[in-house]
């Protein structure tokens, strides 16, 4: 009998074991496998052997919304330091001979919610590779010498941006937008604090974010989950968790709402035709997870040929092109509108965008078969997206920093849920009646010629 | 929905080849109606069609620049003889499928890619666009201001607007120097007319050839390129020239531009396609680029994105840009970098590793049915031997490091340099002269 309960017992805490685990398992496609570490970090394999390669990503939850002003931009260069010394390769040219060893294409990138970094080589590399990003993530050497070298370089990629009108537009719309919070959306910065950087402040973001408990390891490719999981443990398991959650630790302070419209006027010898942008403050993740769904549902249908959008604008020739994009974020996430305007006909597009927004409230502005287009567009988008197999870490990464892994695999069904309900919800919500940031970029010459100060304004 | 602005460090391999993928079946050719049909299952749910005009810049003169292109975009953006331009663009809509045409210096390209599931939807569009395309004058009108609004829009951008900079500087009188997208007076001037009866010109089977990356049987995919080419022309015989490109003596031209930054680019000679010095200097210089990054940014902090490549073409050549606020600093360290190669050559690991680097672009590159039907096409167009992307990787496995230091040697000498930003900034005889104060041999970079 004691036999008897004890087994029953253990099978009951394997049952709840069991069941735990079940729950902690998030749903994912076919051929993904996930597993937690004992110290907190993600690992994701993708089988995919359309290739012989395997691609490694290790994404943080890190980026510009960690970044008070005096941090501006730092979340940046700490990933290019990612490319520099650490402990195995004490420089960066020793650095990059092995990314040249192992034959690999590399690429790091940093934006608002997320900072990953990856490498694509051959599949039988996979055991290198894995040791290499985990000197680069766990023991890097911010050396002052290297830092000296690398603060221009930054620097220079900000400057590279400015000379972009496309940048400088959005840039102006996203210090309207955000107000004192601009740097908490803004990656790339500011000059003095990049120029200004020192390893002490990168070894204040590494104490702060730099932990397998904030961080996701995706391997994907001609790869196996059961080998692919036992190196990750094998090479990542010693990483010490930092105990705490750096985003309780560290919260994000809660964007202010726009409380008017906001408009201004760039004028660049550089801007040689003129753009205009138009953004509101959208949907969070953390608060309302079913308008970001709706939100992508909305920006499709307004960009088919046939909307009452595409009509109005393009197909009058008002306009070169028109967009209207959201941008999935866990805290508040802009909505845009970009628009190319025919150069004599500025004013005639200004007011007929400003008209077709104001239509968006209507229940007939698109049709419910164009709800049904935008939905097969977006089934249609997932199997593109699905084709390269080097992309499909960077896609989960996104989503595991800016949502959840649940929500990235529901995605493709929840589009196909979507309501006009929905939808108006994420309109009334977001943008009828909402203040906006609204911004013009154009040459000094043509600005004067038609007067844009006249009409490009706030009424 | 993904961020518009993200801020990223990137190196990746350009690789103008292909390999079949590993999931893939071989691929095969097959003729129809005189007209190659290059075919690469593709072992997924994609189709890609291109349909190629070879020729490019040497099917115009410098005063018709941009009526391929505006052509190309007319095919789909005028409507059909059956579909105006509208009904044409919500059919696609609904099946999320691309169809479009655009031209680039070496041929022009009609593209359509769906779903399998889609092909009996899409397919009829693109034959149409091709072979009935109906130049509507409305929209014709339409096409060409926002042709313009583009061609400004991407004059406004340095790193587009160097390399067309370099280009019109290097390339004075030849083919080269004619830029696809036109000019705001030529494209002002072009009328549907005339526009339509230069493509009937130029849609030749003498000209086509085919490329197919998709799951489709050879009869399938026979019987539907047969039933396109009914109607259309044999064409005159067609032959693509190839020019080789050697510069005298250093050279820069400034303009000045209110950027953030300056940007610098060189231009030198490359050789042709499907001559012997070919892939070893391919090589060459991605190893240079790599000797490049580390010397321009890594070790001198010079610029965010220093960059050399190989461009193939009609006309190759090897280029060396930069975004920099010293530029003069930068055109010290290139000197340096360009003898210290010339004089003591590259060394065997840079050469054996770049040999796997190249495997990983191989792939990596050829990952999408789009990206591998683009590969077929540039080397059917520019080697006139599609298949020799199946022996690539072998012939690059070959090459000693003697060949690829002699090639880098036999190519990388004078350079037009061309610059934009401040003027103040740059010091134009040291680009003219070199830096290197090494007597007579001092011009050579």
């Amino acid at each position: 009998m004691t036999r008897n309960l004890i087994k029953t017992l253990t099978l009951s805490v394997i049952g709840v074991f069991s069941f735990c685990f079940a729950i902690a398992q998030p749903r994912l496609p076919e051929g993904y496998f996930w597993k937690k570490l004992p110290n907190g970090l993600e690992v994701v394999v993708i089988e995919n052997s359309k290739v012989p390669l395997a691609t490694i990503e290790i994404a943080v939850k890190n980026g510009a919304y960690t970044e008070g002003p005096e941090f501006s931009g730092l979340s940046h260069m700490f990933e290019h330091m990612f490319f520099k010394a650490n402990k195995d390769y004490p420089d960066q040219a020793s650095f990059l001979k092995r990314t040249q060893e192992l034959g690999a294409i590399w690429n790091g990138t940093t934006d608002v919610e997320r900072v990953n970094y990856f490498f694509t080589f051959d599949r039988d590399s996979l055991s290198a590779g894995l040791k290499f990003m985990n000197a680069a993530i766990r023991f890097p050497i911010y050396r002052e010498e290297d830092m000296k070298k690398e603060r221009p370089v930054v620097d220079g990629e900000f400057q590279r941006a400015e000379s972009d009108p496309g940048f400088q537009l959005w840039y102006g719309i996203q210090q309207k937008l955000w107000g004192d919070l601009i740097t908490r959306k803004n990656p790339i910065g500011i000059h003095e604090v990049i120029n200004t950087a020192t390893p002490e402040k990168m070894m204040v973001i590494k104490n702060k974010y730099y932990f397998p408990n904030n961080s996701l390891l995706t391997i994907c490719g001609d790869v196996k989950h059961d080998a692919a999981f036992a190196m990750a443990e094998k090479i990542f398991g010693d990483w010490e968790s930092s105990g705490f959650n750096p985003h309780e630790k560290y919260p994000i302070p809660a964007f202010k709402p726009l409380t008017k419209k906001e408009y201004f006027i760039k004028e660049t010898t550089i801007a040689q035709t003129p753009s205009m942008q138009i953004s509101w403050q959208g949907p969070s993740y953390l608060t309302d997870s079913a308008s970001t769904v709706a939100a992508d549902l909305f920006g499709t249908i307004v960009g088919l040929n046939s909307s009452k959008l595409q009509q109005a604008l393009v197909d009058k020739g008002l306009a070169s092109s028109v967009y209207v994009n959201y941008t999935t974020s866990k805290y508040v996430g802009p909505i845009d509108m970009g628009i190319e305007p025919n150069p004599t006909k500025l004013k005639e597009c200004y007011d007929e965008v400003i008209n077709q927004i104001s239509l968006w409230a209507k229940d007939d502005y698109y049709t419910d078969e164009q709800l049904k287009d935008a939905k097969a567009i977006l089934m249609r988008n997932s199997i593109h997206r699905k084709e390269k197999p080097s992309t499909l870490a960077s896609q989960l990464s996104y989503q595991w920093c800016s949502t959840s892994l649940n929500f990235a695999t529901d995605l493709d069904s929840n589009y196909q849920k979507v309501t006009r309900a929905d939808i108006k919800k994420f309109v009334d919500t977001y943008i009828i009646g909402k203040p906006y940031a609204a911004g013009l970029i154009i040459s000094p010459d043509l600005s004067k010629q038609l007067n844009a100060a006249s009409f490009f304004v706030a009424k | 929905m993904m961020k518009k602005y993200m801020f990223a460090l990137l190196i990746v391999a350009a690789i103008g080849n292909i390999k079949t993928v590993q999931a893939q079946k071989a691929a095969y050719e097959t003729s129809v109606d005189g007209v190659k049909v290059i075919v690469q299952p593709s072992g997924n749910d994609i189709v890609e069609i291109q349909t190629i005009i070879k020729g490019g810049v040497q099917n115009y003169t410098a005063e018709k620049m941009g009526i391929e292109s505006m052509a190309m975009n007319a095919l789909t953006e005028c409507g059909t003889v059956k579909h105006d331009k509208n009904a044409f663009k919500d059919i696609l809509d609904k099946v999320s499928a691309t169809v479009y045409g655009y031209s680039n210096k070496n041929y022009s390209v009609v593209r359509m890619n769906c779903i399998k599931s889609d092909l009996d939807v899409v397919w009829p569009l693109y034959v149409e666009a091709m072979t009935q395309p109906r130049f509507d004058a409305k929209e014709f009108a339409r096409i060409k201001t926002d042709a313009i609004t583009q061609l400004k829009s991407l004059d406004s951008r340095p790193d587009n607007a160097i390399d067309k900079f370099a280009d019109k500087v290097a390339f004075v009188n030849r083919d080269y120097a004619k830029d696809p997208m036109g000019t705001v007076d030529i494209l002002t001037k072009l009328t549907p007319e005339e526009t339509k009866a230069y493509y009937s010109s130029i849609f030749t089977k003498s000209r086509l050839l085919i490329v197919v990356v998709a799951d489709l049987d050879q009869a399938t995919i026979e019987a539907k390129v047969k039933a396109m080419l009914d109607g259309v022309k044999k064409g005159p015989a067609f032959t693509f020239k190839k020019a080789s490109f050697k510069v005298y003596k250093n050279s820069i031209n400034v303009e000045q531009r209110d950027l953030a930054t300056n940007y610098v680019e060189g231009i030198t000679s490359g050789p042709i396609p499907g001559t012997e010095d070919f892939d070893a200097f391919n090589v060459a210089m991605r190893i240079f680029a790599n000797r490049h990054f580390l010397d321009v940014r890594t070790n001198n902090g010079l610029s965010y994105a220093p960059q050399a490549w190989f461009s193939v073409g009609q006309t190759s050549t090897a280029r060396f840009s930069v975004s920099t606020t010293q530029p003069d600093k930068y055109i010290a360290v290139f000197d340096k970098l360009v003898d210290k190669v010339k004089t003591e050559g590259f060394k065997p690991e840079e050469v054996a590793n770049m040999k796997v680097t190249y495997l990983t672009g191989f792939y990596y590159k050829n990952e999408t049915n789009s990206a591998q039907a683009s590969s077929i096409a540039s080397n059917e167009v520019l080697f006139d031997n599609w298949k020799r992307s199946l022996t690539l990787v072998d012939d690059v496995k070959k090459l000693t490091v003697e060949q690829v230091n002699n090639a880098f040697k036999t190519y990388i000498n004078n350079i037009v340099w061309v610059y934009q930003g401040d003027p103040k900034k740059v010091n134009q005889i040291l680009y003219i002269n070199g830096t290197l104060n090494k007597g007579e041999n001092g011009v050579s970079h």
